[in-house]
């Protein structure tokens, strides 16, 4: 998966309109729900096989952090 | 008194009869968009020429039971023709006599498709944000009073009904903080074409409507006004409910 595609991806994960890129503040989302991080960690483990805790998002502060985590 | 705008559009599977055909034409009479889903062409217009607003009622010839992982993108596409939705009843289902000595696995899997992962996906296109208008959105779901008390030759069905309304209730919880409702409905025998079948009287279903139901069958008015009401605004302190709906049959 590419960079791009994960975005893509993340759209509808997040089921958002907002216009999403690399440094996409994740706290400015108003999709960024407790859900709505359930959702992205059951994306995560599905797609590369990381097991995150919801603690883990603390540090995580933009979409182009997950991208990281994920080895993209 | 229970009222509707034209602005909330509700899409009611099954409408082509039974109690999606009683629920679509109610909430049309009480003021709601109704996008009637079925899929039969022939039966569906026939609901529309029925209808107390046939300007408000709209008609969507389509087979759930086919292509089911599609159906969150049929549901875009839906939401870019009519705009977001307030709700979902959900009545489409299939009956199935199936003792346990005849159950074909291929068989049964088609009836949790067409009962359980067809109003699973449709629900799941719905719940998007972008597909729904959030705060006093409602979905009601036909289960079944089979998912809580056992009719012999109903357990594929009885199966089927009672996944569908354990997801939904854990759904209701998950969306309840975005003002969202979700209940279903738990009826006895109601009179519809489905439960009329000759294979459904084969197995007896007279007997247990004259045994077990004072009040007789149920008729599809007594599904469809309740599925209504919490489908409206009076019913907003409702959610995550298993409603029983059986003509006095615990008495």
């Amino acid at each position: 998966m590419t960079r791009d595609e994960f975005l893509a991806e993340m759209q509808e994960v997040l089921q958002t309109d907002a216009e999403l890129t690399a440094d996409t503040v994740l706290a400015d989302l108003d999709e960024w729900d407790s859900l709505s991080i359930m959702a992205t960690m059951a994306f995560l483990d599905k797609h590369f096989g990381i097991k995150m805790k919801l603690a883990d998002f603390r540090v995580l502060s933009t979409l182009g952090d997950i991208m990281d985590k994920a080895g993209l | 008194m229970i009222s509707f705008t034209k602005d909330q559009k509700y899409i009611v599977t099954g409408a082509s009869s039974g109690i999606g055909e009683g629920i679509a034409l109610l909430l049309n009479e009480l003021g709601a968009t109704v996008i009637a889903m079925g899929r039969n062409e022939e039966r569906l217009h026939d609901l529309k020429s029925k209808a107390h607003d046939p300007e408000a009622m709209f008609l969507e010839v389509k087979d759930l039971s086919k292509d089911i992982g599609t159906l969150p993108d049929y549901v875009k596409e839906l939401r870019e023709k009519y705009g977001k939705f307030s709700g979902m009843a959900y009545s489409a289902g299939v009956t199935a006599v199936a003792p346990v000595q005849v159950i074909d696995y291929e068989y049964a899997k088609r009836i949790f498709e067409i009962n359980y992962f067809a109003p699973i996906m449709m629900t799941k296109g719905l719940l998007d944000r972008r597909n729904n208008v959030g705060k006093g959105a409602s979905f009601v779901y036909l289960s079944s009073l089979d998912a809580l008390v056992s009719t012999r030759g109903q357990t594929l069905y009885a199966g089927s009904k009672a996944a569908l309304s354990a997801t939904i209730k854990g759904m209701a919880r998950e969306v309840a903080f975005r003002g969202i409702r979700m209940n279903s409905l738990l009826p006895s025998l109601i009179k519809t074409p489905m439960t009329t079948s000759a294979e459904s009287e084969k197995y007896g279903a007279k007997e247990v409507v004259d045994e077990q139901h004072p009040f007789g069958w149920g008729r599809v008015e007594d599904v469809a006004n309740f599925a209504v009401f919490l489908l409206s605004n009076k019913a907003t302190f409702l959610s995550g409910q298993k409603y029983i709906v059986d003509s006095g049959g615990m008495l």
